[in-house]
């Protein structure tokens, strides 16, 4: 809606995706936003990857570097300010028997922050995923655990559990899952859930959220799974229909940003992690994609 | 069996989809990675369809593409009542015809809009395909109007629904997520109601099954009338 | 000027736009709507979004009684807009006062009128009295521009135009046929036009009528708002959205009666078996529910938050669900008429396990059962037990008139052994009780269940022609003593070897509980049983209707939800 850019120096200084390293192979100049700032990105002559910022027409390839980047993941990683610390760590992407996959970068009209809390809510799986994350009647969130700690700034939600009929691509029936969410920067989780295979290891989902303005995004999803019977497009398709189910309720949420006042929602004990995350970016000192408790 | 060439978030796979349902035709689906793969862009499925599109159905080694002649196959072929699309009847042919052009014209604004926004086909007018979509939208709220008014539940004449409102849905029923709101258009919104409650209907990732209806099939329950 | 607009009544819909099971979107001065018809045909006019997480309540689904939101299957009921149904949390009551935001509505003239503050009622209008409602036209342009461009709306030569003071218009033709257009200002630069012709139409000439105002609306439609594209949009109106109340801030602490109910158990049937009174079947969510007795009963919670306790009617055998009987009580407190307007098929509710206080006696020769009204409960699964081991009962059902016969079905597998009794008066009921119980004897026993007055009157009759108390067996659904719980006294307790006050005002139960003994109870009124215990030392003034004669007289047991003690102190065997 608005046309001015960021002001908000707190989201500044973060690290986004901005894209899948493969989407930038041989394929020239490629534009996006963030954060209202029109930026390229491209493979330099020396093919290292290049971001930079314009004003609406790209140019040529820069020399040098203009932003800051990071290749993490699997996704070019870009920031406007200057972030304290580096891209959070995600280890599990290491471990040599995963499959890393790019699920899909998907637009969604709506804010960053109601993306990540729709990401922690597992109160809807029977109602938006009906009958491949949850199923009526089996609705009941269990109580769980919500810590906020300071180093690393994260809050982890932990000790979740949901009855699902079929969590994963690899899944053959129904089975109460266990989930820990982590939320390592204001516009990005990561879930660890029960794999099907492995009872001692968990499935890595995480969402990055690039905003391209306050209530337009680009959501970034990957996936570090032990999966080894299902090849890719079957896992990318199962998550962009979850996915897909998701998008109509973010972009029929009313206001599109997060209200941080307490009294905008009713919150109950499901929310717990919702209630963490609000109030998280509130002591961050967050206004954008939110609605500002008024003090 | 019937091969479909499949993509869960394509809408006009999802017009395929719907028939075979609501025909009970049992079929394996092929599942093709549109997007990010783009392998419907990839020289082997060009070979199936040159056009490099989706759907594509292979009946017994028949290869036939584009959504509105697939409903006009599967409709001619499966359906033993004819009713979703009546063969020996001109009058209905005509206006299927012309109500399956209806929905290309949709599939050219509404779904290109929601490409823009969801996947980012930067080179769509995105506000000249909204402003396109709703014209269309305005036509179709008042002929369905119309149609309630002379007691008539779907697009064309007849007690029954056929291939022209299965054509039309899809990507009326995802036009939000390309931005164009449907809060004008009250009839298609009531007609959107009634086609999720086609027996037989499914739905697709975006798309929200309806609630029963009543038991009591009155249309309105207006006090005094 | 904001003020006036939002205190002025706009139609908003027709009414052939709220057809059943549908909700309809539309928009009041910036401010979203969902709209929506219950099976009664009552219109509701919501803020279109869930209290929960703002999403919009109009891609929800209308169930005819309530409106279920899509995003977590949140419930509001007709009328009120209050969430009867939370499903993340099926034992736990939502918050009364989580309430949707509604506002004023009225149906007339074959429209819908809404308006964010409007008071009295909607425009009278003189010489529409039999209207025909023509098709809305929206546009994008604001209202007044519209209202303005609308005076030279014409469809035959000599049409006048005339802004009327509620800013509609009226244009009228020479032949006296008017046309009357609302305007429905949906934001500041989105308006519909809401027309009405003065008289009624039918058959072709309405199609007729219709299709040609229709056309000439929208014509007038594109020229407004290529006026409108010309000149610069309005800002849109920023409707404030109205915040939550300060009790729903907090997330709600888990209670210690949702601790309780440890079942979850899904509604797999509703059925209404007799006037007045439906059986609900109760299937386990997972895995299977623990085995109850004849008598037994459970503790349902329901969405009201008020917890209930019902009978189990279930035969031998039946253990894969429980089957409860819940007659409405308009004068009740509540619960019945929650399980009435608000339990449906396939919702999930938190249970207590069975407890039996009304245990059944299989070593008797010859049973009598005794039923008044909806106490038919717990005395069907008796019977129904001792009929599958081919024991020998009598089963006595007094009701009202046929129609309030309940659970005919398993009634039926009596046979000979059930006598109905219907409509009889108070006399007739005693009279007929006297003969029913007039032979006591070795091995004989009499169990009762019904309202309080004929309880008590059948234990009088069963005493005074020499029915032991010990078989009498009987279970009051509410306890019919009026409780004194003014005095102040100790106890002490013997196995946990503490003493507690309790002051007047809380009794015993609740002292136990804040010292953190937890005992199990159930209705908390003196009427169930559940929470008995002994009495070592102490006299004891008997608030209950649980315990016989005898056992008080005893006093070797006491009620502690309602008991107290008639000495100042009691030694509890706790």
């Amino acid at each position: 809606m608005s046309t001015s850019k960021c002001d908000d120096q707190v989201t500044l200084d973060h690290w986004y995706a901005i894209a899948p390293i493969a989407e930038i192979e041989g394929a020239g100049i490629q534009q996006t936003t963030l954060l209202e700032q029109p930026i390229a990105y491209a493979r330099n002559s020396a093919r290292d990857v290049v971001v930079w910022t314009h004003e609406g027409v790209p140019g040529d390839v820069p020399d040098r570097n203009c932003l800051p980047v990071r290749e993490r993941y699997g996704y070019v990683w870009t920031t406007l300010g200057a972030p304290e610390h580096d891209v959070f760590p995600i280890p599990e992407y290491a471990e040599a028997d995963r499959r890393n996959i790019h699920a899909a970068t998907f637009g969604v009209n709506v804010s960053a922050p109601r993306v990540i809390e729709n990401f922690l809510d597992m109160g809807h799986f029977p109602f938006v995923h009906t009958d491949i994350l949850g199923a009526e009647p089996h609705t009941e969130v269990k109580e769980y655990f919500v810590e906020v700690s300071e180093d690393p700034d994260e809050i982890v939600a932990s000790n979740c559990k949901f009855w699902q009929p079929m969590a994963a691509a690899a899944s053959t029936g129904g089975a109460d899952v266990d989930y820990i969410y982590r939320v390592p920067h204001p516009y990005c989780s990561v879930l660890y859930k029960s794999s099907p295979l492995d009872e001692s290891r968990k499935d890595v989902i995480a969402i990055f959220v690039q905003p391209l303005s306050q209530e337009q995004v680009r959501a970034h999803m990957l996936l570090s799974l032990l999966d080894d019977t299902n090849n890719d497009t079957d896992i990318r398709l199962f998550q962009q229909t979850i996915f897909g189910q998701d998008k109509p309720i973010l972009e029929n949420q009313y206001p599109k940003r997060l209200p941080l006042d307490p009294r905008a929602e009713t919150p109950i004990r499901a929310d717990k992690s919702a209630i963490a995350y609000r109030r998280w970016l509130s002591e961050k000192g967050i206004t954008y994609g939110v609605i500002p408790s008024a003090a | 069996m019937l091969k479909l060439y499949d993509y869960e978030l394509s809408g006009n796979c999802y017009k395929v989809r719907l028939l075979l349902s609501f025909l009970a035709i049992p079929y394996e689906q092929e599942m093709i990675d549109f997007y990010p793969g783009k392998q419907h862009k990839s020289p082997e499925f060009r070979q199936i369809n040159p056009l490099g599109q989706l759907p594509v159905i292979d009946d017994n080694g028949l290869v036939l593409r584009d959504a509105q002649a697939l409903l006009v196959y599967l409709a001619s072929k499966y359906d033993e009542s004819g009713k979703w699309y009546p063969r020996d009847n001109p009058d209905l042919l005509g206006q299927i015809s012309q109500w399956l052009a209806f929905a290309d014209a949709i599939t050219g604004t509404a779904s290109a809009a929601r490409l823009h926004d969801a996947l980012f086909y930067a080179h769509i007018d995105v506000v000249k395909a909204r402003a396109a979509a709703h014209e269309l939208f305005r036509t179709l709220d008042e002929h369905l109007f119309f149609a309630e008014e002379g007691g008539q539940d779907w697009i064309c004449p007849g007690d029954h629904p056929t291939i022209a409102d299965i054509a039309c849905f899809p990507y009326i029923i995802l036009s939000e997520e390309g931005g164009i709101a449907r809060i004008d258009y009250p009839a298609i919104r009531r007609w959107c109601d009634r086609f999720k409650r086609i027996p037989g209907f499914v739905v697709m990732s975006g798309v929200f099954p309806a609630g029963p209806a009543a038991d009591d099939r009155a249309k309105v329950a207006v006090p005094g009338q | 000027m904001m003020s006036d607009l939002q205190s002025n009544w706009y139609p908003i819909a027709s009414s052939s736009d709220l057809p059943r099971r549908h909700v309809y979107q539309t928009q009041l001065l910036g401010r979203e709507f969902a709209v929506w018809r219950a099976d009664d045909g009552y219109v509701n006019v919501w803020e279109n979004r869930c209290l929960h997480r703002g999403v919009r309540l109009s891609i929800g689904i209308n169930n005819g009684t309530d409106l279920k939101c899509q995003y977590h299957g949140w419930r509001y009921a007709n009328r009120t807009a209050g969430c009867t149904y939370i499903p993340a949390h099926p034992a736990d009551a939502p918050a009364r006062t989580i309430c949707n935001n509604t506002y004023p509505a009225q149906e007339a003239h074959g429209l819908v009128w809404a308006g964010e503050t409007a008071v009295g009622a909607v425009p009278e209008l003189p010489g529409f009295e039999d209207a025909t409602v023509l098709r809305a036209i929206p546009l994008n342009a604001p209202m007044d521009l519209a209202a303005r461009m609308l005076l030279g709306y014409s469809w035959e030569d000599g049409c006048k135009g005339q802004a009327n003071a509620d800013g509609s218009v009226t244009v009228t033709a020479a032949d006296g046929t008017a046309v009357r257009v609302f305007l429905q200002p949906m934001d500041s630069n989105h308006s519909v036009m809401r027309g009405l012709i003065n008289r009624p139409a039918s058959g072709k000439e309405r199609a007729a009528l219709l299709r040609r105002h229709s056309w000439l609306m929208q014509e007038l439609r594109d020229r407004i708002e290529s006026r409108a594209a010309a000149q610069d949009a309005p800002a849109p109106y920023q409707p404030v959205i109205a915040k939550v109340s300060d009790d729903l801030v907090d997330i709600p602490a888990l209670g210690a009666a949702a601790l309780r109910a440890e079942l979850r158990v899904q509604v797999a049937r509703r059925e209404l078996t007799a006037e007045g009174i439906v059986s609900l079947r109760l299937e386990p969510v997972t895995g299977k529910l623990p085995t109850f007795q004849p008598g037994a009963h459970i503790d349902v919670h329901l969405p009201n938050g008020q917890v209930r306790q019902y009978s189990i009617t279930n035969g031998p055998g039946e253990t894969g669900h429980y089957t409860i009987g819940v007659k409405r009580e308009p004068d009740g407190r509540g619960g019945s008429i929650a399980i009435h307007d608000t339990v449906q098929e396939g919702d999930v509710l938190a249970i207590s396990a069975p407890r039996n206080n009304f245990p059944l006696r299989r070593d008797s020769t010859h049973t009598i059962f005794v039923a008044g009204g909806i106490g038919v409960t717990p005395l069907i699964s008796m019977a129904r037990a001792m009929n599958a081991q081919g024991l020998s009962f009598e089963f006595h059902y007094f009701v009202q008139s046929d129609d309030h016969v309940a659970f005919r079905q398993h009634l039926g597998e009596f046979e000979r052994a059930l006598v109905i009794h219907k409509g009889l008066s108070p006399d007739a009921t005693g009279a007929t009780l006297k003969e029913v119980l007039a032979e006591p004897g070795f091995a004989r026993h009499v169990y009762i269940c019904g309202p309080g007055r004929m309880l008590e009157a059948a234990r009088d009759i069963a005493a005074a022609q020499g029915w032991t108390d010990e078989t009498v067996h009987f279970e009051y659904f509410a306890n019919t003593v009026e409780v004194d719980d003014s005095t102040a006294f100790e106890i002490d307790l013997a196995r946990s070897a503490l003493t507690l006050q309790v002051p007047a005002g809380k009794t015993i139960l609740e002292v136990l509980r804040d010292n953190g003994i937890d005992i199990p109870s159930s209705c908390e009124q003196g009427a169930c049983g559940t929470c008995r215990c002994g009495v070592i030392k102490g006299d004891v003034i008997h608030q209950d209707v649980c315990l016989t004669n005898a056992e008080k007289a005893e006093g070797k047991s006491i009620i502690t939800c309602v008991s107290r003690a008639a000495s100042e102190r009691l030694i509890l065997d706790i």
